[in-house]
């Protein structure tokens, strides 16, 4: 199979050096697997006969490999020319339209080409539109890496819970704002220094308002609603307050009382992120930056998932998704 | 619908099937049933009983055939079960008002305040609320919140 990495930003460059370090796993399910071209906002790199994993996982941008490297070519024409089987949509998250993620995605989906993103954007945008054209095109179309990072979300309901009935999720699906609120509950400082300390750890989005004001929550408990409960929901469908009036004296109030403030997405009849009081022994009840979702179904009755949302560990979620198309149709072509 | 009984019965063999009986045919489910024979007052002892009725009507009925077979009903009431909300509001916050609130089948249990003169001023409430009420008591508070222009912060 040949692998097209969209976006060489922190994902797309942690991703080339996994896949490096991993290559003889991943060449066990797929003798031909091979990295045949990278983009970033400079112009791309291709190579049909597969790209160099090691000098790749050296670089720092698509320009240092100065060979394959065709300046100022877009990701569109790369996908379009390539005759790759997969692509990894890993440009810079845009919930206004989705794009560029969005023509990558419906341009590689319409090609014939399977797709794993990590990239909120087009999801938020348009779940929907995206899911019937990759059925259409009989492509797989993953997004394990959207909500919640490493945590394996949609493989649990799609392999784990297929004959259960799920009634609501909620969570922490922001690390940053559990950390901020964490900081606060164990060292009763305020939500300005706990801020301040969250960007100077380099854990915040460049504007702190898509954490802090639960944009970014708001965006994956949409994923989760249309992509498990097959609604049909747009993102000001989801009720939305931050944590920005969270006072140092309403923390220690909760927490005296047993419980600890958290930014919690909830779907469930309604789609909501708000702070809520979550009592310190619930499952939910996690510190620092992990994130946490709980599922309530017919079935197992209970069942929370606790993980980072963020960060490298995000490709875990990616390559998983990769890899678990290379099975399915290496198998197929048995 | 839940309710507790309490019967008067004459303290002879047969009574307290005699007593049920017209519980039985008006669809009631006893839930548990006490014979509570330390409080014996005379010739009766009270029975005390806990019953599901399918609507109201079955169990005013199942009451007047009791009456009419000459049981006396010492107490009947409904069983409300009720379920704990807590609740945190942050904001300029009118307490009186938050307080006195009259929301259907809600009690304020208990209530603290913390920095009350201050913008930032929080209350927190415990209250009980019937269960079939809890979402009505939270769009309530939501109401609140957003009148007195606070942030409300409710549990999971």
């Amino acid at each position: 199979m040949r692998l097209l990495v969209i976006g060489f930003g922190f994902i797309g460059e942690n991703l080339i050096k996994t896949i490096h370090q991993k290559v003889e796993l991943i060449k066990q399910i797929d003798g031909d697997f091979k990295v045949i071209g990278v983009s970033d906002s400079k112009g791309y790199l291709f190579d049909a006969d597969g790209l160099d994993l090691e000098r790749l996982s050296s670089i720092k941008g698509t320009s240092d490999y100065s060979e394959r490297f065709l300046k100022g070519g877009s990701s569109l024409e790369m996908i379009e020319k390539s005759g790759a089987d997969i692509m990894v949509e890993a440009t810079p998250t845009n919930i206004r339209d989705g794009e560029p993620g969005l023509t990558h995605i419906r341009t590689a989906l319409t090609l014939g080409i399977d797709v794993v993103t990590a990239n909120k954007g087009p999801l938020v945008v348009a779940f929907r539109n995206l899911r019937n054209l990759a059925e259409a095109k009989g492509c797989e179309f993953r997004y394990e890496g959207t909500v919640a990072g490493a945590m394996p979300v949609f493989s649990l309901v799609n392999e784990c819970l297929q004959g259960d009935r799920i009634s609501k999720i909620s969570g922490i699906l922001n690390g940053t704002t559990n950390f901020i609120l964490s900081k606060m509950y164990f060292e009763g400082t305020s939500f300005e220094i706990a801020l301040k300390e969250a960007q100077e750890r380099g854990i915040t989005e460049r504007d702190p308002a898509y954490d802090v004001d639960g944009v970014d929550a708001a965006c994956k408990v949409l994923i989760l609603a249309n992509a498990v409960m097959d609604r049909d929901a747009k993102f000001e469908d989801v009720e939305r307050v931050g944590i920005r009036g969270i006072t140092s004296e309403a923390v220690s109030l909760a927490k005296r009382s047993n419980y600890a403030i958290k930014l919690i997405g909830t779907v469930d009849k309604n789609l909501e992120v708000a702070p809520k009081l979550v009592p310190v022994n619930h499952p939910l009840c996690v510190h620092g930056t992990l994130n946490a979702l709980h599922f309530e179904t017919d079935l197992a009755k209970e069942l929370t998932l606790v993980g980072y949302g963020a960060g490298k560990e995000t490709v875990s979620a990616v390559l998983n998704d990769i890899i678990s198309i290379l099975k399915k149709k290496t198998r197929s072509m048995q | 619908m839940r309710f507790d009984l309490t019967l008067a019965l004459v303290d002879r063999p047969g009574q307290l099937l005699k007593a049920l009986e017209p519980i039985a045919k008006n669809g009631g489910n006893i839930i548990s049933i006490i014979h509570e024979r330390e409080k014996t007052a005379g010739v009766y002892v009270p029975v005390s009983l806990v019953a599901d009725f399918p609507t109201y009507e079955n169990y005013r009925k199942a009451r007047d055939d009791l009456e009419s077979l000459g049981v006396n009903v010492i107490k009947s009431e409904e069983v409300i079960e009720r379920a704990n909300i807590t609740a945190i509001l942050i904001g300029k916050l009118d307490f009186k008002r938050i307080v006195e609130t009259k929301m259907r089948g809600l009690r304020i249990v208990d209530f603290e305040v913390s920095a009350p003169t201050s913008r930032e001023a929080c209350i927190r409430l415990n209250m009980e609320v019937p269960v079939e009420l809890v979402d009505e008591a939270v769009m309530e508070l939501k109401k609140i919140a957003r009148e007195e222009n606070a942030i409300l912060v409710s549990s999971i």
